[in-house]
């Protein structure tokens, strides 16, 4: 699992690559709490672009809630770009009902 | 082993109601489109041939006991929930039939749903049962004499006819249950509750129910995954969604089904039965849960053996 952030367009953008899975969750979620905390000292809104993310299992899932709770409402998180795995995925845990998901970081308004 | 589910419904019993089944018989019939059938043996070969088990058949409602056949010349059986009443009248017939009349039984907590079968225990009323109640509780005994106060049923404990002998175990130290070896390991749940694993000739259950995997703690799924490890099958509370659990259901003690694939996955364990079924579901909601989970599983095994993944019911059977 790789990751990379930046700041644009008035966003801090995550963008995870590989896989997050029981050997990567706390990696992930370490990246994640970071993002958090830029986006929040930079009062902007973070946004997760999965496009480079093979998938993620459920420790991937629930650092995203750990992110989203340490956001509190500071800080609006959106997922962006989820290929078709990861869409079932957060179908099938509905985490697409606990988080705003958009095609692709070009179309989160 | 075989491995016998008695009652899989978390939380409380259910029942179907008239209106369940009359949308059961009519999809049969649609199903069977004006065909004729010689016998109910030809028409149950077709409804199992042609219908989806949820348009077929029930998940049931009777709450969490399994039965672990296997033994030496004992029952195992895990948790006391209404599916007990049902496990002890057949047990009855195997007595007559020249099953010693032992009993093990494995508690793995003692919340009603799991203790409220046990004052409709047969066995429990038989002066030659010998009934062993494991547990990692210290106050399992005060759990089930409270239950058969006057306030609360007509029967007192002390009317009962068997001979009880509880016995509190410590996690993570085996020991031997009739021929079976039995490790505890602590689960969180209100109150504590506990996951058994039964072993024997190189083959392996795990009892795992009522058991939340806290967010803020899967540092410790490490020794779930050690618990499950190599399993033949593993029996997961598997209520709710992720989603649920995280948000609306977080702190009710239960967990979701695709962490009990990723904790077996990560145990490389063999197989996967789904159980402690949220009692609002419907079969079809049941079903639906199945399939998700079925195709959850395909979707992280990344290269791993496949788990196959069982959806337990009432009246299962799953050698093992």
């Amino acid at each position: 699992m790789d990751w990379q952030s930046r700041k644009t367009g008035g966003r801090i953008i995550g963008e995870p690559k590989g896989r997050v899975d029981e050997t990567t969750w706390e990696q992930f979620s370490a990246h994640l709490t970071g993002a958090v905390r830029e986006a929040r000292d930079a009062g902007l809104p973070l946004v997760i672009d999965l496009k480079g993310l093979d998938y993620m299992s459920s420790r991937g899932l629930r650092a995203l809630t750990i992110a989203k709770r340490e956001a509190g409402d500071a800080v609006p998180i959106t997922l962006a770009g989820p290929n078709e795995r990861m869409r079932e995925i957060l179908a099938i845990s509905r985490y697409d009902k606990l988080f705003k998901i958009v095609d692709d970081i070009g179309s989160d308004g | 082993m075989l491995v016998r589910f008695w009652g899989t419904r978390g939380s409380l019993p259910v029942a179907q109601k008239a209106v369940q089944i009359t949308g059961k018989v009519a999809r049969c019939l649609v199903a069977a489109d004006g065909r004729r059938f010689k016998d109910e043996a030809e028409a149950i070969a077709f409804a199992e041939a042609n219908l989806e088990f949820a348009d077929r058949a029930t998940f049931g409602g009777a709450t969490s006991c399994v039965e672990i056949e296997g033994a030496d010349g004992a029952f195992l059986v895990c948790d006391a929930g209404s599916g007990l009443r049902e496990f002890g009248l057949d047990a009855v017939g195997r007595c007559a039939r020249g099953h010693p009349r032992v009993y093990h039984l494995f508690m793995s907590h003692l919340h009603w749903d799991h203790i409220m079968g046990f004052p409709f225990f047969a066995a429990a009323f038989d002066p030659e049962a010998v009934i062993t109640i494991h547990s990692g509780h210290a106050d399992a005994e005060t759990a089930l004499r409270r239950q058969q106060e006057e306030i609360s049923f007509p029967v007192p404990f002390d009317w009962l006819r068997a001979s009880f002998e509880f016995v509190t175990h410590a996690p993570g130290v085996p020991f031997d249950a009739a021929g079976v070896t039995v490790t505890l390991e602590a689960q969180h749940h209100s109150h504590d509750s506990y996951g058994y694993r039964f072993e024997k000739a190189g083959r392996s259950v795990v009892y795992s129910t009522d058991s939340e995997h806290k967010l803020d703690n899967m540092e410790s799924e490490a020794a779930f995954e050690a618990f499950f490890g190599a399993c033949d099958l593993v029996i997961c509370d598997t209520m709710y969604s992720l989603g649920d659990t995280v948000s609306l259901k977080q702190d009710w003690g239960h967990s979701s089904n695709i962490v009990a694939v990723d904790l077996c996955h990560a145990a490389h364990a063999k197989r996967l039965a789904l159980f402690h079924h949220e009692p609002t579901y419907s079969d079809r909601d049941i079903a639906r849960m199945h399939a998700e989970t079925v195709r959850y599983e395909e979707l992280v095994r990344a290269g791993r053996p496949a788990l196959e993944v069982i959806c337990a019911y009432d009246g299962l059977e799953v050698t093992v």
